[in-house]
């Protein structure tokens, strides 16, 4: 013991002390979060200040950060000049009516799954649930086939219609959520007599709110960023959504990059309103997927 | 509320009333089922058997679809002989050289470009190698010897290749997610401003993001050239034009777009690792690495798991940021397997043959998964198996 003693006490005497320690960690910690969100928001001041720029403004060397002159001119003349305005119009209706359709179908089937005894009930929500594990670009060509036999080429059915008949995910998500609702909710219906979608519609879809805001908010931003979808399906620029029209403007005013920043930010806004506010729906929705397996 | 019941006297039991309820709230999520899911997913196997542009009636090709796209030749690629001294030949400065002269000419200083020569072995062109009908797919070095792989559909293989190496940047993105989501994981200020910062990306629409990052890559304006020249490194980097650089560049932005999101679930995970343990490790006179290495990380293998079977699903279906931001090119450096199946596709109305290629990537992806699966049980560890050792 006689040896050892020195030892620790020189080793003591070189480390910081526990205090000390986590000090220095969480302040690096802070260095690194804050650095690293600076270093991702860059792109965003990037287009901002590029979005208030005079044309020739992008050219001076070394960049300016604000903009001199400042000018709203590329709002103005995206908004009035160009057809954005009609594809945020445009994506507004598709991003709400298939929204709204998929969470109707979706907490309905939700509820049923969760709640309601059926025969052949785990095997059918087995069967909704494999079809999450397909890939997309496995059913993209006959999906397309068949709505081209419907005459849905160059309407928005398409990106619509399938939604009505609810998503996996959604469903999913729902019957998670009524399986954890007390037993005895329901009870009071059924004495009262009242049917299974009177239960469900009185009830259960009250108690449904926060999942119904976190399903709108996802499948609201889904349906506006959607891509591939709008390009396979929709042909005339006056039925493009906002993403479509966007990379058209692109052809049509390369190089034009204050106004293409100033089209962005438009396309951007309602994305970043929505998530700004309503955030806490965005990180209940990743608690709910249960990744924790 | 008993006017609303639908059958007064039907005679049917409270339970089967209950169970016809059931199956009417399921059926319309049933027939979308059938039509968008599973009826698809048949169809397109039997597309793939089909050679059809929807113009003419489908015709019935049998594996013809399948041999042109999965039949692959490996061929050795000989060096080419100089006829007059029998020697391999190099290429030097463009010019053909024999192998003995070539070493005199190494190093030596070109008087037209002013740089010193190199030179590269002059393989035999892959055309002399390959079967009629098959052009390179891929061409690599094994033990120094020149291989050319074949195939009769080049670009969907180059397609994969140039999917495959993007799919690079998961696992980076994936611990610069979990540095971050250990960092925000204490007492810290302004938890929630960094979780949205960090988050923002991931939910904006990718058709504004790119043209953002096609213009933070700009050559000669950009912020991104910008920023390396104050940094004193090469700034004349041409991102998205450069077939060397446009990958990396593409992968930049899917790890600046996907970052939020990983570390969110890893922050996720991270909070249900129970704090006994870190304290018990702690008494154990554990250190900081042995408690990442023995507490954090095996409780974190189910997140890293399910980031990395996540991203790999998404990763290989890649479409809308190459195709905006690069159509693909230069020539095809940037053009993924999804880009190569859509423009089959929708654009040459192979519909028979693409199935094919959706077919073989969907099975691809389906492949990992499982493997990926399989392999979980090794490493991935759970807290009910754990509880019981």
């Amino acid at each position: 013991m006689t040896t050892l003693r020195p030892v620790v006490r020189a080793s003591r005497s070189l480390t910081l002390g526990n205090r000390e320690r986590e000090l220095l960690i969480k302040l690096l910690s802070y260095v690194v979060l804050s650095v690293g969100a600076f270093t991702m928001l860059v792109p965003f001041f990037w287009m901002l200040s590029t979005s208030f720029k005079d044309p020739h403004g992008i050219f001076k060397m070394p960049p300016q950060w604000i903009p001199d002159p400042f000018t709203t001119e590329n709002y103005v003349k995206i908004w009035e000049k160009t057809d954005l305005a009609r594809g945020f119009v445009n994506s507004m209706i598709i991003a709400v009516v298939s929204t709204a359709g998929e969470i109707f179908t979706s907490t309905l089937a939700g509820y049923a799954f969760a709640r309601i005894r059926f025969k052949g009930r785990n095997v059918l929500f087995g069967l909704l649930l494999s079809t999450m594990m397909i890939p997309g670009v496995v059913t993209m060509i006959p999906a397309f086939i068949l709505f081209k036999n419907l005459g849905w080429i160059d309407t928005w059915y398409p990106l619509i219609v399938p939604l009505l008949f609810g998503s996996s995910f959604a469903i999913f998500l729902c019957r998670q959520f009524f399986a954890t609702l007390p037993e005895e909710l329901a009870d009071a219906g059924k004495v009262d007599g009242a049917n299974q979608f009177q239960i469900y519609w009185s009830i259960f879809l009250p108690q449904a709110k926060p999942i119904i805001a976190t399903l709108a908010v996802l499948g609201f931003i889904a349906r506006w960023n959607d891509y591939l979808g709008p390009l396979i399906y929709v042909r005339s620029s006056d039925k493009y959504p906002i993403a479509l029209m966007l990379t058209t403007l692109n052809t049509m005013y390369e190089r034009q990059w204050t106004l293409l920043m100033a089209g962005s930010m438009i396309a951007l806004l309602p994305i970043i309103i929505l998530f700004v506010t309503l955030q806490r729906y965005f990180i209940e929705s990743i608690a709910l997927t249960g990744i924790k397996g | 509320m008993a006017r609303y019941r639908l059958w007064p006297q039907s005679g049917l039991t409270l339970k089967q009333r209950e169970a016809i309820w059931g199956y009417l709230f399921v059926a319309l999520p049933m027939i979308g089922f059938v039509i968008f899911a599973a009826g698809p997913l048949i169809a397109s196997i039997i597309l793939s058997f089909a050679q059809w542009d929807l113009l003419r009636d489908p015709k019935w090709v049998g594996f013809d679809n399948w041999n042109t796209l999965l039949t692959l030749t490996v061929k050795h690629l000989p060096q080419e002989i100089d006829e007059a001294t029998g020697e391999p030949l190099f290429l030097c400065a463009r010019e053909r050289v024999p192998q003995s002269q070539a070493r005199e000419v190494e190093g030596q200083i070109d008087p037209r470009t002013g740089k010193a020569i190199e030179c590269q072995p002059r393989y035999v062109r892959d055309r002399d190698v390959l079967p009629q009908g098959y052009r390179t797919a891929l061409e690599f070095s094994l033990f120094n010897r020149r291989y050319v792989i074949g195939s009769r559909d080049p670009g969907f293989w180059e397609g994969l290749y140039n999917t495959s190496y993007m799919l690079l940047g998961i696992p980076v993105s994936m611990a610069i997610a979990l540095l971050l989501a250990m960092a925000l994981n204490q007492k810290i200020h302004g938890k929630s401003i960094y979780r949205m910062l960090y988050y923002l990306p991931v939910v904006l629409p990718i058709a504004a993001t790119s043209l953002i990052w096609m213009w933070v890559y700009n050559p000669e304006f950009g912020i991104l050239n910008y920023a390396l020249d104050q940094l004193g490194l090469p700034s004349d980097l041409k991102w998205l034009q450069d077939r060397h650089l446009v990958k990396p560049a593409l992968m930049i932005m899917g790890i600046w777009g996907g970052l939020g999101y990983q570390m969110l679930i890893f922050l996720a995970g991270l909070q249900g690792i129970p704090t006994q343990l870190y304290e018990a490790a702690k008494i154990d006179g554990a250190g900081m690495w042995a408690r990442f290495r023995y507490v954090t990380w095996p409780g974190l293998t189910p997140t890293t798991f399910f980031l990395l079977v996540t991203g790999l699903i998404g990763g290989f279906q890649v479409f809308a940021q190459p195709y905006i931001m690069t159509a693909g090119g230069p020539y095809t450096a940037s053009t993924t397997v999804v880009m190569v199946i859509w423009r089959n596709a929708f654009r040459d109305l192979q519909m028979g043959y693409a199935s094919a290629q959706a077919w073989t990537l969907g099975v691809l992806i389906m492949a990992i998964t499982l493997v990926n699966f399989l392999l979980a049980r090794r490493w991935v560890y759970l807290e009910t198996e754990g509880a019981r050792t």
